[in-house]
């Protein structure tokens, strides 16, 4: 049962990859901003809300990690408890892992949706600038639903032995 | 059952869970999860699940996280390291074990600009390790420097577990910074001894190679700029108030980026790679510290921490004994997990436990367990807490730093690297002889900055 090579399997595998990368992006934006807020009080050209734009920005960035974290198996675990078992008890064993990942970022998912409707229906903002949070936790859903589709590709695997 | 009993029980599956490859992210989060429903019902956590991980995320003091590991990442692909060790080498290599220490300067230096012990030793070793081959270093002593040198990178400033540490016990990232400077110098001044003796002891393990010429002497020695341009911006930034770590970093991202693109190294290709690198480490972190405040939840409704605390404070021990105890036990725990991770798990136990034995949170420093205030004793414990839980990256089974150099030195056995580690280790064990001894060490700094 080779999945991993399935075109559609490729072409996840790659949203996630791009997903990262804006992330990335979003961090390298950040990293102007606070340069310039920086260098712009020198000049008398300062920023305005550059600490609630970093919060939101860094939040952001770090969510839209986590699916290509998962699917890289970037989280550190200690494997030296189980390098002498064999290859089959590791699988049985990743896939419980990959089980939890799923259920974990499905169940965020759920949450933090209605932690989407509740900003909104409260309408929280960041006290300069008055940007709404809720703007904030589209990319974070999106990220979250990445997360569930990085975790079942994980578990996949898993089950199927081709990690 | 009772709460306490439950939290023993969570402690244990947690153990039970890490040791069964589960990554400890998620073994914490199930634990913490499943615990804190057991205790309080479903309906709190799934309530504090809306906002819970969002507000994690976006705690500012974490921002700086990123942008340093960025920064690290970035560093990497300049080619800093390389004008760093033949500068260092420059500097150094004329004496016998020269090239070692220079490789131990160079890690140090590297270190103010990476905040990763693994990514330091691993890039200086590629660095080095060519370079001690070819003077004929034995390969006990240039596989230990290198691996050695690495630990350097968490206490010399930028560092990603020292932010983390501060934002745990909710201590000024700035103080701790001031803190861990004199610290870091500490051990690179007691790692350059150890050579010193190392070579005194084995004459033909580590052969000088003589003075360079002032023409390669000057030009190698330009090669420190740019570290030295970042160092003091950022960090010398940071210790004169000009600005918070978080646009300090991101100057030393903007700095390092534009000096790569200078020099050629960074290709959209580097660029992406760092930028995917930065998003590993980021979220394996993020992910952690989110795992952490579940579990906290869960136990402080337990009251897993008081209890500890409680019995720390009625077991008769004097308050130095038990942080000779912790730290102990933090070196023990070292062997088998990272030290970020550690750090995460065993504080909110470790830290309720020393406020208990000083007195409380609010106590000064006269009648104090530790003889100094509550505030002094956190800069304090948490300096220490940092050297000891990177002694398990040199320590057998899992020295990850050591494993990095194996892997680099292909034909040196891992046996060999472990062995040229140990008088390093030795010397990291007197460094935290001194440190207790000295609080003033760890101390002066930020009251001498701070007032």
């Amino acid at each position: 049962m080779a999945m991993t090579g399935t075109p559609l399997w490729g072409m996840l595998q790659r949203a996630i990859d791009v997903w990262a990368l804006l992330g990335g992006v979003v961090l390298v934006v950040l990293v102007l901003i606070n340069v310039w807020a920086v260098a712009g009080e020198f000049f008398g050209i300062g920023f305005a809300g550059d600490v609630e734009l970093t919060e939101m920005g860094v939040a952001a960035a770090a969510f839209a990690f986590l699916p290509y974290c998962q699917l890289h198996r970037q989280n550190v675990r200690a494997d030296l408890f189980t390098a002498a078992t064999g290859p089959r008890i590791r699988r049985v064993l990743d896939s419980f892992a990959s089980a939890v990942a799923l259920g974990f970022a499905a169940i965020l998912l759920w949450r933090m949706f209605f932690g989407l409707i509740d900003q909104r229906t409260f309408g929280y903002s960041s006290t300069i600038l008055q940007v709404p949070t809720w703007w904030v936790f589209i990319p974070v859903l999106i990220s979250l639903f990445l997360l569930v589709v990085a975790a079942l590709m994980t578990l996949l695997a898993d089950v199927a032995g081709d990690a | 059952m009772e709460p306490i009993a439950l939290g023993a029980t969570g402690l244990g599956a947690l153990i039970a869970l890490i040791i069964l490859r589960m990554p400890i992210a998620y073994a914490m989060i199930l634990v913490g999860a499943i615990g804190t429903t057991m205790l309080s019902g479903s309906n709190v956590l799934l309530a504090q699940l809306k906002t819970l991980a969002y507000g994690q995320f976006s705690i500012y003091d974490l921002s700086v996280v990123p942008m340093f590991i960025l920064m690290g990442s970035l560093a990497v692909k300049t080619g800093l390291s390389q004008d760093l060790f033949r500068a260092a080498n420059a500097w150094l290599g004329w004496m016998r074990g020269g090239t070692a220490m220079a490789s131990i300067a160079a890690c140090a230096g590297f270190g103010a600009v990476c905040g990763s012990s693994l990514a330091t030793a691993s890039t200086m070793g590629k660095v080095a390790l060519p370079e001690l081959r070819r003077y004929n270093y034995s390969p006990a002593l240039a596989t230990g420097s290198v691996a050695a040198g690495g630990v350097l990178g968490i206490l010399i400033p930028p560092s990603v577990v020292l932010v983390i540490y501060a934002i745990i016990v909710e201590a000024n990232v700035v103080t701790m910074f001031m803190a861990a400077l004199i610290p870091g110098i500490l051990a690179v001044i007691l790692f350059l001894l150890t050579i010193a003796i190392y070579v005194r002891f084995a004459p033909d393990a580590g052969p000088a190679k003589g003075a360079e010429d002032s023409a390669e002497f000057w030009a190698a020695t330009r090669g420190m700029v740019p570290v030295l341009v970042v160092f003091g911006i950022v960090i010398g930034g940071i210790y004169a108030g000009l600005y918070t770590p978080t646009p300090a970093a991101a100057i030393g991202v903007f700095i390092v980026f534009v000096f790569g693109i200078v020099k050629g190294h960074l290709s959209i290709y580097n660029t992406q790679e760092s930028l995917r690198e930065t998003a590993s480490t980021t979220g394996m972190i993020f992910l952690i510290l989110l795992g952490a405040e579940l579990l906290k939840i869960f136990m402080s409704r337990a009251g897993v921490p008081q209890f500890a605390a409680e019995m720390a404070v009625n077991s008769g021990l004097t308050p130095m004994m038990v942080l000779l105890l912790l730290l102990l036990a933090l070196i023990l725990l070292g062997c088998l997990m990272d030290s970020l991770s550690m750090i995460l798990l065993v504080l909110p136990f470790f830290w309720p436990v020393l406020v208990a034995m000083n007195g409380g949170d609010f106590q000064p420093a006269e009648g104090s367990g530790f003889g100094m205030s509550t505030e002094h004793l956190k800069i304090w414990f948490g300096i220490l807490a940092l050297v000891v839980v990177e002694l398990g990256l040199i320590t057998p089974p899992v020295g990850m730093n050591v494993f990095v150099i194996s892997a680099l030195a292909k034909d040196v056995p891992m046996s060999t690297t472990f062995r040229g580690v140990a008088p390093f280790f030795a010397s990291e064990i007197v460094r935290v002889g001194i440190l207790l001894a000295f609080p003033a060490l760890t101390l002066g700094l930020p009251l001498l900055l701070q007032g």
